[in-house]
C-alpha cells in the first residue's frame, strides 16, 4: 500500500510510469478508499499499463480481463466444467448404483442422490475465471478490466457485485467474499457510455496527453539513449503536431517508438528531411502525414 | 490567484463548504447522486486540502464520472475556491459571515433559516433580486413574519433582544431586530444567492443558447455554441448507443449452439444466440448552403459529424443552386476546416439564390445511388425557390426511393408559403415538413430518428 501521494508518484517511478498528481491521487484515493477506477480517455496514454505497473510496484498480483463484444458472465466470472462433470458421473457409475441399490423406490432413489448432490457442484468442478480468481486469490490482486466499453451493457449488471461488495453469487454453492479485496481497474475508450450504476461504485480518472514536461520525463526514463536535446526537442514537435486537426493523435507510445527509431538512426537533432521520412513513426494516416508535411515548417525549425 | 486554504482547513465549516459545492455542481447540470457526494466526504480526510491540484482532483474524481462534465466542473471550481481580482469569491463571502452566525443562531435555526431563504428565492423573479441587499434582507424577514413555517422562528429572533442589548420598542421590524442579527440574515441571504447564482448561470448560459433562434446568435456565441454541440453531441451518442446496444439479442444461433455442445454428447448445454443485426439507420442530409439559412446548416452539419458513428452510413450534399457532396471533406478534415472550405468556395457560392428545383434534379441525375429502402433523407432549407422551377418530379422519385424524408425549415411555420417560399408544394411529399428553430429542435428531431417504430 502506498503511503502518500509523493510516494504513489515515486513507487510508481520505479516501475517506469511517470504520472501526474492527478493520476497518483486518484489512485491513492482508490486504495484506501477501496473503491474500483474507471479510466476513460484517449487511446495509447498508459491507461493499461497504469494497472501493470500499480501492481508492479505493490507486488500485487495481475489479473487481466480482456473484454469484447459478446463476453458473458462464463468467461469473466466462473463456469461449470460440465465436462468433468460428466466424465465423472459416469466413471462413478458403479459406485452410484451401489449406493443407490437398497433403495425401494424411485422417489426414495431421488432423495438419496440429491443428498449427494454438492459433490457435483463443488469448487471441484468450478472453473474460476478472472473476476472469481481476483476474489479468491490468495494474495491481493490487480484486477484489470480492459476496454469495458467493448462489452455489452448486460455484462456491467455482471460486474456490479464485485465492484460494490467485492462478492460473487454462485446459486449452487452461494456467495463467495473476497478473501483480500483486489484493486479494481476499468478502462474505457469512450466507445460507449458506462451506465450509471456502474459508475456510481466507481472513482473516475480522465487521463488525457501529458503536457511537455511529464511527457519530457516519460520519454527520458523509457528511451534515455536518446540525447536530452533531442528529446527535448521531439516533444514540442510532437506538441505542434497534437495541436493540429488530425484523424489521429500521436499518442505517448508512438512518441516513445519515434524517439527509438531517432536514437536507433543516430540523429542528434531533428530536422525537417529526418522528420518527414520518420513522420510513419507517430501518424497512421496517409492524410495525416500530408498535413504535417505541409505545415512541416512551422512545427520544425531547423 | 491565491487558494484559499486558511478558512476551509477548519473542519467542520468545510464540510458545509462541500455540500454547498456539490449543489452548485448539481444546478450546473452535473448529474450526482448522494454516493457522489460520500464519497468525496470520505476521501477529503485522506489528503491535504493545501494542495491545490490535489484537492482539486480529489472532488473531480469522486464527483464527476462524465468526462463530458469535466470543463463544467473546472470553471465551478475555479469559480468557487478561487479568489478572483475584484471580484469576491464565494469563500470570502462565507469567510465574512459565517462566524457571526454560528454566534448568533443555534444549529436549527440555522437550517430552519437556510431552509426559509430557499423558498424566498424561490417564490420571486430572478429580476426581484436585483434590489439591495438590506431591501431583500428587509422583506425576506417581513415574509417569515406573516408565514406560519416562520412563526417560530421570529419569535426567538425577536428575543435576541435580551443578549445583544438595543434600542426601545418600535412596531417596526427592523429595529426589533438587533443590528448582528440582521446583519447574520443578510448574509446569509448573499450567500445562498450567489451559490444560485453561480450553478444556475452555466447551465441557464446553456438553455439559453441551445433555446436561441439560431439567426440571432452573435458570432462569440456561435464559437461558445461549436463547443457546446461537441459536448451535447456527445451526450447524445452515448445515449443513443446505449439504447442501440440493449437491444442487440436475437434467435438461438442452431449450428455455433449443435457445434459447441459436441463435447458435451450433442446435449445442448449452452445456448447460443445470434446477434440481430442493430438497424441503424443511413442518413442522406441536404443542406441549402445560401445566406438565408447557412447558419442553420452550419450546425445540422456539425451535429451529424458528430453524430457519424451512430448511423450506418452518412452522406451529406451542400447546394445552393447547384448540388454538391461534401462527405469526403468531412471525412478527410477538421469539421470546422470543411465547413469554411465549403463557404469559400466561390464556383460554388457564386450566383445567389437557391435553386431546390435544380438541386433535387442533379441528386437524382448524379446521386440517386444514395438512397436505399433504409435510407432517410434530411432536407434542410427554408424552400424559398426563387420562383424557379420546384422540380418536384425528382422530389418525389427521392421520395419514393427512400425510407423517409424529412424537411426541416428554419422559418416560423407562419412564414411558410409567404414570399418565395414554397414548402406547401413540398409538404404533401414530404414524411413530415417541422419548423426548427434553435439547436434543441435540431437535436430533438435526431434523437426521435432513434426512437420512432420501423
Amino acid at each position: 500500500m502506498f503511503s502518500s501521494i509523493e510516494d504513489t508518484i515515486q513507487h510508481l517511478a520505479t516501475q517506469k510510469y511517470i504520472c501526474s498528481k492527478e493520476i497518483a491521487t486518484t489512485v491513492y484515493l482508490a486504495l484506501k478508499m477501496q473503491k474500483p477506477v474507471l479510466v476513460e480517455g484517449p487511446a495509447g496514454v498508459g491507461k493499461t499499463d497504469l494497472g501493470k505497473c500499480i501492481a508492479q510496484s505493490l507486488g500485487y498480483e495481475l489479473i487481466r480481463l480482456q473484454c469484447y463484444e459478446g463476453l458473458d458472465e462464463a468467461k469473466a466470472l466462473y463456469e461449470w466444467e460440465y465436462a468433468k462433470q460428466l466424465l465423472y458421473t459416469q466413471i462413478l457409475k458403479d459406485k452410484l448404483s451401489k449406493i443407490l441399490e437398497d433403495q425401494a423406490t424411485l422417489k426414495d432413489a431421488v432423495n438419496k442422490l440429491s443428498t449427494e448432490e454438492d459433490v457435483f457442484f463443488s469448487e471441484k468442478f468450478l472453473v474460476a475465471r478472472p473476476i472469481l480468481k481476483a476474489i479468491t486469490n490468495q494474495t491481493p490482486s490487480v484486477l484489470l478490466i480492459d476496454e469495458i466499453d467493448k462489452s455489452d451493457s448486460e455484462f456491467e449488471a455482471f460486474l456490479l457485485e464485485v465492484l460494490s461488495d467485492f462478492q460473487v453469487t454462485i446459486p449452487e454453492i452461494g456467495t463467495i467474499t473476497a478473501i483480500n479485496k483486489p484493486f479494481v481497474l476499468l478502462t474505457s475508450n469512450n466507445a460507449r457510455e458506462m451506465s450509471d450504476a456502474l459508475k456510481r461504485r466507481c472513482l473516475h480518472l480522465y487521463i488525457d496527453y501529458p503536457t511537455k514536461e511529464l511527457e519530457e520525463q516519460i520519454v527520458k526514463l523509457k528511451v534515455p539513449e536518446c540525447g536530452n536535446y533531442l528529446i527535448k526537442e521531439i516533444i514540442n514537435t510532437i506538441h505542434e503536431i497534437r495541436k493540429l486537426p488530425l484523424k489521429k493523435d500521436p499518442s505517448i507510445s508512438e512518441t516513445l517508438d519515434w524517439a527509438k527509431a531517432l536514437a536507433l538512426l543516430g540523429c542528434e537533432v531533428l530536422n525537417r528531411d529526418i522528420a518527414i521520412d520518420t513522420l510513419n513513426f507517430i501518424l497512421k494516416y496517409e492524410k495525416d502525414i500530408e498535413l504535417v508535411k505541409k505545415n512541416i515548417n512551422t512545427i520544425i525549425v531547423h | 490567484m491565491v487558494f484559499d486554504k486558511h478558512f476551509i482547513s477548519e473542519e467542520d465549516k468545510a464540510k458545509g463548504i462541500f455540500f454547498e459545492f456539490a449543489e452548485v455542481l448539481k444546478k450546473a447540470g452535473v448529474n450526482l447522486s448522494i454516493v457522489e457526494i460520500m464519497d468525496m466526504m470520505h476521501a477529503i480526510p485522506l489528503i491535504s486540502i493545501a494542495e491545490k491540484e490535489i484537492f482539486k482532483q480529489t472532488l473531480a474524481t469522486t464527483l464527476v464520472k462524465d468526462y463530458t462534465d469535466i470543463p463544467i466542473f473546472n470553471q465551478c471550481f475555479e469559480e468557487f475556491f478561487q479568489r478572483k481580482k475584484g471580484n469576491e469569491s464565494l469563500l470570502e463571502v462565507y469567510a465574512s459571515h459565517t462566524n457571526t452566525e454560528d454566534f448568533i443562531f443555534s444549529e436549527e435555526e440555522k437550517s430552519l433559516l437556510e431552509s426559509l431563504i430557499d423558498d424566498f428565492l424561490e417564490s420571486h423573479p430572478q429580476s426581484f433580486f436585483k434590489k439591495s441587499n438590506e431591501y431583500l434582507t428587509k422583506i425576506f424577514i417581513d415574509e417569515i413574519q406573516s408565514s406560519e413555517a416562520g412563526g417560530a422562528i421570529g419569535l426567538s429572533l425577536f428575543n435576541r433582544r435580551s443578549r445583544f442589548a438595543s434600542g426601545g420598542a418600535d412596531d417596526s421590524i427592523q429595529q426589533e431586530l438587533s443590528p448582528q442579527v440582521f446583519e447574520a440574515i443578510m448574509g446569509m441571504l448573499r450567500r445562498k444567492m450567489f451559490e444560485r447564482n453561480m450553478g444556475s448561470a452555466i447551465k441557464q448560459r446553456e438553455d439559453y443558447l441551445l433555446n436561441k433562434y439560431i439567426y440571432q446568435l452573435k458570432p462569440d456565441e456561435i464559437k461558445e455554441m461549436r463547443e457546446l454541440i461537441k459536448r451535447f453531441g456527445q451526450k447524445m451518442k452515448n445515449r443513443i448507443s446505449l439504447r442501440k446496444k440493449r437491444v442487440k439479442r436475437g434467435t438461438i444461433d442452431i449450428k455455433r449452439t449443435l457445434r459447441r455442445n459436441l463435447q458435451y454428447g450433442g446435449v445442448p448445454f449452452k445456448i447460443f444466440h445470434r446477434d440481430r443485426k442493430v438497424d441503424r439507420p443511413q442518413l442522406v442530409v441536404m443542406c441549402d448552403i445560401s445566406s438565408s439559412v447557412n447558419q442553420y446548416s452550419r450546425f445540422m452539419l456539425l451535429l451529424t459529424y458528430t453524430l457519424q458513428s451512430l448511423f450506418a452510413k452518412v452522406r451529406s450534399f451542400a447546394f445552393i443552386s447547384n448540388l454538391v457532396e461534401i462527405t469526403d471533406l468531412f471525412r478527410e478534415m477538421d469539421p470546422e476546416v470543411a465547413l469554411n472550405s465549403i463557404f469559400n468556395d466561390t464556383n460554388f457560392t457564386y450566383g445567389w439564390g437557391s435553386n431546390y428545383g435544380n438541386s433535387f434534379n442533379q441528386f437524382i441525375q448524379n446521386y440517386s445511388d444514395a438512397l436505399t429502402s433504409k435510407t432517410t433523407v434530411l432536407i434542410l432549407g427554408d424552400a424559398r425557390n426563387n420562383n424557379q422551377d420546384p422540380g418536384l418530379d425528382s422530389f418525389i422519385k427521392i421520395k419514393e426511393r427512400s425510407r423517409n424524408i424529412y424537411w426541416l425549415n428554419p422559418d416560423r411555420r407562419h412564414l411558410w408559403d409567404w414570399s418565395d417560399s414554397i414548402a406547401s408544394v413540398y409538404i404533401p411529399h414530404c414524411t413530415e415538413m417541422r419548423e426548427v428553430k434553435n439547436f434543441l429542435d435540431l437535436s430533438h428531431f435526431i434523437d426521435t430518428l432513434f426512437i420512432q417504430k420501423k
